[in-house]
C-alpha cells in the first residue's frame, strides 16, 4: 500500500499542473478580450499583451450606451425563444410517441429524425432562403426560429426518447385504471416527471440558437434584425481598425451566454450525461 | 378514447414494456374502432414535429439535390438545366478536393488527438481533486461560447507578434513562432487547435459521466486481483465506457464534417483556400457568387459523405452496444 | 388534450403576432418608399448603405443626411455603414431577395451590370439630367449601363503608390522609380537597408490583383483590356508577361510578414503596417491616407512623411504610363426608391458638398467639375494631376467583369502570391474562367 501511494502523490502534482496548464490556455483568450476592452488600440498595438494603463471604459460605456447591442441582444433572445418554444412541444410529443406506442414504422420514422443530425444545416440554407423567400418570413425572426427548430428536432427526441421510455410500466397502467388517455398521461405524468430532461433540451436549443450563425446571416439582412453573432462580426469588420472597440463588443455578447451557462451547468451536464447515456 | 371504457377495463393501452402498446388482444367489435383512435393518437403525437421536420429541413435538403441539376443565379427564372455537369466541375476543382482533404484532416487528428486528451482529463476529473468542479466549469466554457466569438478572439491572438507570439517569446520559445494564420502550410492546424479548444470540453463531460458510471467496484476488484492501474485501465474501464466512447467518435466526425462557423469567421477559408472546409467552399464558390445550382451540388455531395459515414457507422458500430447508445433501446 | 390544442393555438397565435409586428416595421418602409410618387407631405424613408467607415467621411455624411432632412421634413434617411468587405457579403441577400436598399455603394461596371440585368436598380437618367453634365464623365461613364444611368458617382481616383519618405530616404533610393526594373531595384535597396518594402493585404485578395492588373495594363495598354473583357483573352501575352513580372517580384520576398492572411483594413493589416512604418511602400487606391490613419494607434498616421507616385512605365509594354487603373465610389439606386433618393444625389453631387470632401483631404477625389481645388493636400494633387492626364482609366478588375469572373482573377492571382501557380497557370484559369 505504501509503495502504491508514494507514486500516487507525484501524480496527484502532475495532474495538478496538469489541469491547471490546460486551465490557463482556456481562459487566457477570454480574459485577454475582456481586459482588451478597457484599453484604446493604440495600448494594444504598442503592447499587445499587458494591462490596461490606464483603465479605458469608453469602449464599455459606448457599446452599453448604444442602441445596437441592445437590440442584438433582443433579437438574440426573441429567436432562442420562438425556437424553444417550437422544438419543446414537438420534439416531446413526438418522442413520447415513439417511445411508448408500437406501430409499424416506428423505427423508420425514428432513423428519418436522426439522419436528421447528419444534415448541416448548410446543406439546405440554400432552398430555405429561396423557400422563406417565397414564404415572406426573410428579416423575421421566425424566419431563423422554425428552421433552427426543425433542425435540432433530432437532438431532442433522441435525448427525450429514453426518458419517456424509461416511465415504468405500472405508472402507465395506474393511469389507465383513472381513466386517462394518452394525452391526459403524456401531459399529466410522463412531463412533469421528464422536467429536468426537458430543461436539458431546452437549454440546449437556447445555446445553439443563441450562437447560430449562417441562418440568420442568410435570412437576417436588414442590420435592425440582427442577432448577436451577426452583430459582433459586422461589428469586427466596421471597426476592424479598432481592436479595443472589437473587443469590448465581442466580450459583452460573451456576458449573455457565460450568465446562462453558469445558471444552467448543472442541468446541461446532467442531461447530457445521463440522456446519452441512460442504460 | 380510454375514457369510455369503464374503470378497471380489460387492457390498459400504452403499457412501459420496452416495445409500448402490445398488439389488439381484446375484444373483437371494439377493435377496429381502438385501432382507429389509436392510429389517430400517434399521427397526433407525431404530426408537429413531422410537420416542422419535413416542410423545414427534409425539403429543403431535397431541393438542394434538384437545384444541384441546373446553373442559376437565384435571381432569373430556372431555366438551365445542366444535369451532373455542376457534380463534374465540383469533384474536378482541386480547391473542393482540398476542402473535402481538409475535412479529413481535422476528423482524423479530432479522432487521434483531441479525444484522448479529452478522455485523459475526464480520468483526471475523475480523481477525487480539489476543484474539481470548478474545474469541469471551466472546462466546457468554450463550448459555450459561439464560434463566432471564438473565431474573432482568436484571430486577435493569432497576429503576427500578438499574444501567442508574445507568449512564446516570453517561454523562450522564440523559435516555435509562425505564421499561425497565415501560412497555407500550418493554418489548418492553426483551425484544429481553435477547434479543439473549443469542443474538448463538450467531450470531456461526455467521458467523465461515463467514467462516473461504472461502479467503483469494478476497478477495486481489478486492482485486487493484481492488475496494475494502466491494465485496469486498459481491460476493465476502457470497455465499459465503450458506448461513451463511439458517441463521441460519432459526434466528432459528424461534427468535422460540418465544420464552418469557426473557421469562416477566422480564416475566411484561406489563405489561397488552404483552410476550405466543404461548407465555406460552398459559400464562397456558390452563395457569394451567386451560382446557386453550383452550391446546392457541393452540398449534396457533403451532405452524401455525411450520411454514407452515419449510415455505416449506426450499422457497423452503434448497434454493438447494448447498453445505452443512442440506438439501442429499441432492439431489445 | 383540449388543453393541449389551446396551448398550442395560443403558441400559433402568440408567433403570428410576433412575426406580424417584426413583419410591420418592413412593410411600413416598403409603403412609404413606394408612395414617393405623392406630394412632399408624405413621409418619406430612405434606406442608404455606404461605406465610409472612418472617419472623415463617416461624420461628413452624417452632416450630409442630416442638411438634407433639414431641408425636406418629411424625409428621413436610414444610414447603414458597412466595412468594404463586409458590404459585399451584406449586400448579396439583399439583391438575392430582390429587396435593395435604396442607395448603396457601388463601383459601377459589370456588377452593376448584372444588377441592371436583374431589375434591380432603377434607371435615373431622366432624373439626373439637369445637373448630371457638372460631373466628370469619366466616372459618369462607368455608371452607365447601355445609355441609361443607374448610378451617381462622387469619387474617381487612381490606385498609386504611398510611400514613407523617411524609410525611402533611409534606404537611399532619392526619387520614386519611374519604370518597373527600377522599383525591382528599390525593393532591393529597402531590403538592403532592413525595411520591409512592402505591405500587402492579401487576405481580401483584391489588394494583391492591383499588381497584377496594372501590370498587364502597361503591357497590353487599353486595347488589351477592352479584349479580355469581351473574349475572354486572358491568357494572352499580356497578362502571361504581368504574372511574370509580379513572379520577380514576390522572389524577392518584399512583403511584411504574414501578407497573405493580412487584411486591408484591420488589426496588422496592410494599413496598419504602413501607417506604423512597418513597411515603406504599397501600392493602394485613393482612399489609402484615411484608412492609414484609423489604423495608426494616435490616428495622426504618417502626417507628411507620406508621399506618392503614379505606376512606374514597363520597358516594351505597348500600354501608355499614363493609363490608369482606378475607380471610384459612387450610389446605386435601388428599383424601389424614392424620387427623394435622387434628389438626394443630386444634393450630394453639389458643389458645397464635393468641395467639403475635397477639404477633408481623405483621398476621396470629389467629381464635380471645379471643385479640384478643394484639395490641398499634395498626394492628393499629384493623384488628380494624373487622373486629369490619363487618357484611359480602368476599373478594378473585379469590378469590371461581372462577380464569378472577378472573384476567379482575385482567386488565380493569389495564388501567385502563395508560389502555387505559375504566370502561364494564372492567366489560363482565368482565361477559362472567362470562357467557360
Amino acid at each position: 500500500m505504501a509503495a502504491a501511494l508514494r507514486p500516487r502523490r507525484l501524480t496527484r502534482s502532475a495532474h495538478y499542473v496538469v489541469a491547471l496548464a490546460v486551465l490557463l490556455v482556456v481562459l487566457v483568450p477570454v480574459i485577454y478580450a475582456v481586459l482588451g476592452g478597457f484599453r484604446t488600440t493604440g495600448q494594444i498595438s504598442a503592447n499587445p499583451v499587458g494591462l490596461p494603463r490606464p483603465w479605458v471604459f469608453d469602449n464599455y460605456r459606448e457599446i452599453l450606451g448604444s442602441d445596437t447591442f441592445w437590440r442584438q441582444l433582443r433579437n438574440s433572445v426573441v429567436v432562442a425563444a420562438l425556437t424553444m418554444a417550437v422544438i419543446v412541444p414537438c420534439a416531446s410529443l413526438a418522442a413520447f410517441a415513439l417511445a411508448r406506442f408500437e406501430f409499424a414504422g416506428r423505427e423508420a420514422v425514428y432513423a428519418l429524425f436522426t439522419i436528421g443530425l447528419l444534415f448541416p444545416l448548410t446543406v439546405a440554407v440554400l432552398p430555405l432562403f429561396i423557400s422563406l423567400r417565397t414564404a415572406d418570413l426573410l428579416n423575421n425572426p421566425l424566419g431563423v426560429a422554425l428552421p433552427q427548430a426543425a433542425f435540432g428536432l433530432p437532438t431532442s427526441i433522441i435525448v427525450l426518447r429514453p426518458f419517456f421510455r424509461a416511465i415504468p410500466a405500472e405508472l402507465e397502467e395506474a393511469a389507465a385504471l383513472d381513466g386517462c388517455g394518452p394525452f391526459r398521461f403524456f401531459y399529466k405524468v410522463a412531463l412533469p416527471l421528464s422536467r429536468p430532461v426537458l430543461a436539458t433540451v431546452s437549454v440546449l436549443a437556447i445555446v445553439s440558437s443563441w450562437n447560430a450563425f449562417l441562418l440568420p446571416l442568410v435570412v437576417l439582412s436588414q442590420p435592425d434584425q440582427w442577432t448577436l453573432p451577426l452583430g459582433v462580426t459586422n461589428f469586427s469588420t466596421q471597426y476592424s481598425s479598432d481592436t479595443a472597440r472589437v473587443l469590448a463588443f465581442t466580450s459583452l455578447s460573451m456576458i449573455p451566454a457565460l450568465v446562462f451557462y453558469v445558471i444552467a451547468e448543472r442541468q446541461i451536464v446532467r442531461g447530457l450525461a445521463s440522456g446519452a447515456l441512460k442504460g | 378514447m380510454t375514457a369510455e371504457r369503464p374503470p378497471g377495463g380489460t387492457r390498459p393501452l400504452p403499457t412501459a414494456d420496452p416495445g409500448g402498446v402490445s398488439p389488439a388482444s381484446g375484444a373483437g367489435s371494439g377493435r377496429a374502432g381502438a385501432r382507429w383512435s389509436r392510429r389517430a393518437t400517434i399521427i397526433a403525437f407525431l404530426t408537429p414535429a413531422l410537420v416542422l421536420y419535413v416542410l423545414l429541413a427534409l425539403v429543403p435538403i431535397l431541393q438542394g439535390a434538384f437545384y444541384s441539376g441546373f446553373d442559376w443565379n437565384g435571381l432569373e427564372p430556372l431555366e438551365q438545366f445542366v444535369g451532373l455537369q455542376n457534380y463534374r466541375e465540383a469533384l474536378a476543382d482541386p480547391v473542393f478536393l482540398a476542402a473535402l482533404r481538409h475535412v479529413g484532416v481535422i476528423l482524423v487528428l479530432s479522432l487521434v488527438l483531441q479525444l484522448p486528451f479529452a478522455l485523459g482529463l475526464a480520468v483526471l476529473l475523475n480523481e477525487r481533486m480539489r476543484g474539481r468542479a470548478v474545474l469541469r466549469l471551466f472546462f466546457f466554457l468554450p463550448f459555450v461560447l459561439s464560434d463566432v466569438i471564438t473565431a474573432i478572439v482568436w484571430r486577435l491572438i493569432l497576429q503576427p507578434a500578438g499574444l501567442v507570439d508574445h507568449t512564446l517569446g516570453a517561454a523562450g520559445l522564440d523559435g516555435f513562432v509562425r505564421l499561425w494564420l497565415a501560412d497555407p502550410g500550418i493554418v489548418l492546424y492553426t483551425v484544429f487547435f481553435v477547434v479543439s479548444w473549443k469542443y474538448f470540453g463538450f467531450h470531456m463531460i461526455l467521458l467523465l459521466a461515463g467514467l462516473q458510471g461504472i461502479p467503483f467496484e469494478l476497478e477495486e476488484a481489478a486492482a485486487l486481483d493484481g492488475a496494475s492501474r494502466v491494465q485496469t485501465f486498459r481491460y476493465v474501464t476502457l470497455p465499459l465506457l465503450g458506448p461513451t466512447i463511439r458517441i463521441c467518435v460519432f459526434l466528432s466526425i459528424i461534427g468535422s464534417l460540418q465544420l464552418f462557423d469557426l473557421v469562416w469567421v477566422m480564416t475566411g477559408g484561406g489563405p489561397v483556400g488552404a483552410s476550405h472546409t466543404t461548407v465555406t467552399y460552398m459559400l464562397e464558390r456558390g452563395f457569394e457568387r451567386s451560382r446557386f445550382g453550383y452550391g446546392s451540388a457541393v452540398a449534396v455531395i457533403a451532405f452524401l459523405i455525411s450520411f454514407a459515414f452515419a449510415l455505416t457507422y449506426q450499422r457497423l458500430v452503434l448497434r454493438r452496444d447494448v447498453a445505452g447508445a443512442l440506438t439501442a433501446m429499441g432492439e431489445r | 388534450m383540449h388543453r393541449r390544442i389551446a396551448r398550442t393555438a395560443l403558441l400559433v397565435g402568440l408567433a403570428a403576432l410576433v412575426a406580424a409586428s417584426c413583419g410591420g416595421d418592413d412593410d411600413d418602409a416598403a409603403s412609404s418608399s413606394d408612395d414617393g410618387a405623392s406630394g412632399s407631405d408624405e413621409p418619406v424613408t430612405i434606406e442608404w448603405w455606404h461605406i465610409q467607415n472612418n472617419d472623415p467621411g463617416l461624420s461628413l455624411w452624417e452632416d450630409v443626411a442630416a442638411e438634407f432632412e433639414a431641408e425636406h421634413p418629411n424625409v428621413t434617411i436610414d444610414i447603414t455603414v458597412y466595412e468594404n468587405e463586409a458590404f459585399k457579403t451584406a449586400i448579396a441577400p439583399r439583391l438575392q431577395a430582390g429587396d435593395p436598399p435604396d442607395l448603396f455603394q457601388s463601383w459601377g461596371g459589370g456588377e452593376l451590370e448584372q444588377q441592371v440585368d436583374a431589375g434591380l436598380v432603377q434607371d435615373i437618367s431622366d432624373g439626373v439630367a439637369p445637373w448630371i453634365d457638372t460631373l466628370n464623365q469619366a466616372a459618369v461613364t462607368m455608371y452607365q449601363v447601355g445609355d441609361a444611368q443607374y448610378g451617381i458617382p462622387f469619387d474617381l481616383g487612381m490606385v498609386g503608390f504611398w510611400y514613407n519618405k523617411d524609410l525611402f530616404a533611409q534606404a537611399g533610393i532619392d526619387a520614386p522609380p519611374a519604370t518597373w526594373d527600377e522599383l525591382l531595384t528599390d525593393v532591393q535597396k529597402l531590403k538592403d537597408a532592413g525595411i520591409t518594402p512592402l505591405a500587402l493585404g492579401e487576405g481580401d485578395k483584391w489588394p494583391g490583383m492591383f499588381w497584377w492588373a496594372y501590370l498587364a495594363l502597361r503591357n497590353g495598354g487599353p486595347d488589351a483590356m477592352r479584349e479580355a473583357g469581351e473574349t475572354g483573352s486572358f491568357d494572352s501575352e499580356p497578362f502571361v508577361a504581368a504574372g511574370e513580372q509580379l513572379s520577380e517580384l514576390i522572389a524577392l520576398d518584399p512583403f511584411q510578414a504574414g501578407h497573405l492572411a493580412a487584411v486591408w483594413d484591420g488589426a496588422g493589416g496592410q494599413a496598419a503596417t504602413i501607417a506604423t512604418s512597418g513597411a515603406a511602400f504599397h501600392l493602394m487606391g485613393q482612399w489609402a491616407p484615411g484608412t492609414q490613419n484609423a489604423n495608426s494607434p494616435d490616428g495622426q498616421g504618417l502626417g507628411d512623411k507620406l508621399g506618392w507616385f503614379p505606376f512606374p512605365a514597363v520597358d516594351g509594354g505597348d500600354g501608355d504610363p499614363t493609363d490608369g487603373f482606378g475607380g471610384g465610389n459612387g450610389f446605386a439606386v435601388g428599383r424601389d426608391a424614392p424620387p427623394e433618393a435622387i434628389e438626394f444625389l443630386e444634393y450630394i453631387s453639389s458643389m458645397d458638398v464635393a468641395r467639403r470632401w475635397g477639404e477633408t483631404n481623405s483621398g476621396i477625389l470629389p467629381v464635380v467639375i471645379g471643385s479640384e481645388d478643394s484639395i490641398t493636400d499634395p498626394n492628393l494633387q499629384g493623384i488628380l494631376a494624373a487622373r486629369a492626364d490619363a487618357s484611359f482609366v480602368q476599373l478594378y478588375l473585379d469590378q469590371a467583369y461581372d462577380p464569378d469572373l472577378g472573384n476567379a482573377i482575385n482567386d488565380a492571382v493569389e495564388q501567385l502570391y502563395a508560389g502555387q501557380a505559375s504566370a502561364e497557370d494564372v492567366a489560363q484559369t482565368i482565361a477559362d474562367a472567362a470562357g467557360g
